[in-house]
């Protein structure tokens, strides 16, 4: 009895005694397993759950006005992610955000019922907003959605000068327009890099946050731009395209001393802040981009050539028929004038055969010397990306007297607003070319700063420059320009109005014409140079002089324009009795 | 009684001072400077950990009075935005006058540069007194 008793604990011993072993042995396998064969991969896998590497954002510098006004700056707002597998109601939600976030409701609802497990509701969200939708999702218990902090830019001043100041990309936050695209190197500093390992909740644990490369901030940009008559040039040229129905218009004002450009519009223009009504067309800066015959603004370029090279003088008499031919090509000139006309009288005037005269006496060669001179046909600054180089074939590509005639009187040539400018602020500057730029200086987060060094060069002589100057005196007192005339401060400039060429016709349009007014003020010490250009302008004044010429339409916006910059530069006022 | 009794021979060996007592004041010691050492080490953990909390939210701090510094800038920029002002006052009643008048100021220079410029004869003033 004792015998079997003893063999059957003995069994159960044995029993117990190898489920120990084989748990022993499993236990060992696994620790084997864990510790010894896999450990090199589960270690990974675990630091790779926990350590992430990060890229540490670099601030964007801001763009300042040159009064030191924020034009666009860079604020840390947030963007709204939604995971779709967790949205109950894809429709009550999208019903419920679309109106707080601006965004379209069908888009949002189809969105919200994907199958994905992520998605973009919206970026870049102020803090305002952000607490809408916060109040929102809470309020209606939405499950799905989070919030993450991300860089917005910010345009204060909503559309004024958008064209200059240009656009970042919303996902990547690089410059792809105006000077964000130009100075996008300088903008954007460099990025940095740490080492962070995170909870399970994702949040970051102290102490094992490791910095293995700080960021830099991008470089702050202040730009010439002046805020007030940035305001006024655009306020002005909207109005005129308001009166006149034009297509749309441009306005450049520099100090012609400097080159900078104080002003620089383009319309139709866009907001920086709305891109859900972003038109693409009105994102081009029309003043450096589009090219435009010049038509008579242009006379200024022949006639100072002439008197340069001494080929006339400012009382120098021409024979001034209504119309005259080139090598079978009439030129004729609008209205009546006298049948002999002085140098000054055809500017004043802007006749047609006057200047054709005086530049057949100058030469093509000559004159094209001069056309180059003056800038045509390359582009105008370094500040612009996209500035179109304008049109300006090489003298021994012009097809003989014609080509030089209609140089002359600014057709076959194509100029940009800009360039057009800086071709008066030539004159306006006794005769030196400075290149026109809108960037003032760049200040790095060290506050070193590098000012901009414009080019410059001397294309005519002060004293051509002052004669140019007072026969453009002359078009306002008593020529085409009146309407450019202001009453405060005595102001030169020219008129222009060329015929729109159709390249599908491969003609000229008898009706439609860019309007142009370029002017310089005060005349006889030079603090502004304005350009304004209207495409295509329509209708009458109660005169029935037709809008489609500048003198019309383009010169009464100068005039707005430059009577209220010289207020605002504290340009003390002239009475035009005492000239 | 039975005589020649044996003198009682005693078997046992003086006990020699410290030689067989166990050394416990040293292990005792030993053993607190572990607690001790391990405490302290505990604690310096501890405190480092706080620190370095105290540290992440004084960066919040931060970050939320740089956020703040900018989203008033922005705001500054956008009270001073032409169009806004513009907007505002015509609302209140601005009418453009037909006809600009100057009035002219005699003894009263032009006003020439931006308000830096007419603020560098005190900033040079400040500068030397600072």
């Amino acid at each position: 009895m004792s015998r079997t008793s003893f063999r059957f604990g003995d069994l159960r011993v044995v029993a117990l005694g190898l489920v120990f072993v084989l748990a022993w042995a499993g236990i060992g396998y696994r620790l084997f397993q864990v510790q010894g064969a896999d450990a090199a991969e589960l270690a990974q896998r675990g630091f790779d759950q926990r350590v992430r590497h990060e890229t540490i954002d670099a601030k964007r510098g801001t763009i300042y006005d040159r009064d030191g006004v924020e034009l666009a700056v860079t604020i840390y707002g947030k963007s709204l992610i939604a995971d779709p597998s967790l949205i109950e109601d894809p429709t009550q939600a999208a019903s419920l955000l679309a109106p707080i976030i601006g965004a379209d409701y069908i888009d949002l609802a189809r969105r919200f019922d994907s199958d994905g497990r992520f998605t973009y509701v919206a970026r870049g969200l102020e803090n305002d907003v952000v607490s809408q939708v916060a109040a929102a999702i809470e309020e209606a218990d939405l499950v799905g959605f989070s919030f993450e902090e991300a860089p917005l830019r910010i345009y204060p001043s909503g559309s004024l000068a958008a064209p200059v100041i240009g656009l970042t990309h919303a996902d990547d936050g690089r410059g792809i327009e105006g000077i964000e695209a130009v100075m996008d190197t300088e903008l954007s500093g460099r990025p940095g890099k740490r080492v962070v390992e995170r909870d399970q909740a994702g949040r970051a644990i102290p102490q094992a946050e490791y910095l293995l490369e700080s960021s830099t901030p991008g470089s702050d940009v202040v730009l010439t731009i002046d805020r007030e008559i940035q305001y006024t040039a655009e306020r002005a040229l909207q109005e005129a395209i308001d009166f006149t129905g034009a297509l749309g218009g441009s306005v450049v004002v520099m100090d012609p001393e400097t080159g900078e450009i104080l002003a620089m519009v383009s319309l139709p223009g866009f907001n920086g802040m709305d891109r859900s009504s972003l038109d693409p067309s009105a994102i081009r800066n029309r003043a450096i981009a589009d090219v435009y015959e010049p038509g008579s603004t242009l006379k200024v370029v022949a006639v100072a050539a002439a008197l340069e090279e001494g080929v006339v003088r400012p009382d120098t008499p021409f024979d001034t028929p209504p119309e005259i031919d080139i090598v079978g090509e009439t030129y004729s000139d609008h209205g009546n004038h006298p049948s002999v006309m002085t140098v000054t009288d055809i500017v004043a005037q802007s006749s047609n055969v006057g200047t054709i005269k005086i530049q057949r006496q100058l030469g093509d060669e000559t004159h094209y010397r001069y056309l180059d001179a003056f800038g045509l046909g390359r582009p105008s600054s370094i500040d612009f990306r996209g500035e179109a180089t304008g049109r300006l074939d090489h003298v021994s590509d012009w097809c003989g007297p014609a080509c030089g005639a209609s140089a002359a009187i600014g057709y076959g040539i194509g100029a940009t607003t800009l360039q057009m400018a800086a071709v008066y602020a030539t004159i306006a500057n006794d005769g030196e070319w400075v290149e026109p730029h809108v960037v003032s200086e760049i200040v790095s987060p060290d506050g070193e700063s590098i000012v901009s060094e414009p080019r410059q060069r001397r294309v005519i002589s002060v004293d051509t420059a002052q004669t140019i100057r007072s026969m453009l005196r002359g078009v306002v007192t008593d020529g085409t320009g009146f309407r450019a005339d202001i009453e405060d401060f005595p102001v030169g400039g020219k008129t222009g109005t060329s015929d729109k060429f159709d390249v599908e016709t491969g003609e000229y349009s008898e009706t439609e014409t860019i309007a142009w007014f370029i002017g310089i003020a005060p005349i006889d010490d030079p603090s502004l140079v304005a350009a304004v250009v209207l495409d295509t302008p329509t209708g009458m004044l109660p005169d029935e002089t037709e809008l489609k010429f500048g003198g019309a339409s383009a010169a009464p916006v100068f005039a707005d324009i430059v009577e209220s910059a010289l207020h605002q530069l504290g340009i003390s006022p002239v009475h035009q009795d005492d000239e | 009684m039975t005589a020649g009794a044996f003198p009682r021979t005693t078997t046992r060996r003086a006990r020699t001072g410290t030689s067989s007592r166990p050394v416990v004041r040293p292990l005792l010691i030993f053993v607190l400077a572990v607690i001790i050492a391990f405490f302290a080490v505990i604690y310096s953990r501890i405190s480092l950990d706080r620190t370095a909390f105290e540290i992440q939210l004084l960066d919040r701090q931060i970050a939320t009075q740089e956020q703040l510094h900018w989203d008033l800038r922005v705001e500054h920029a956008r009270l001073q935005a032409p169009d806004r002002i513009t907007k505002r006052a015509v609302e209140l009643g601005l009418v453009y006058p037909d006809d600009r008048q100057t009035i002219e100021l005699t003894g009263v220079e032009a006003v020439v540069g931006g308000p830096e410029d007419r603020w560098l004869d005190l900033r040079a003033l400040l500068l030397e007194q600072s």
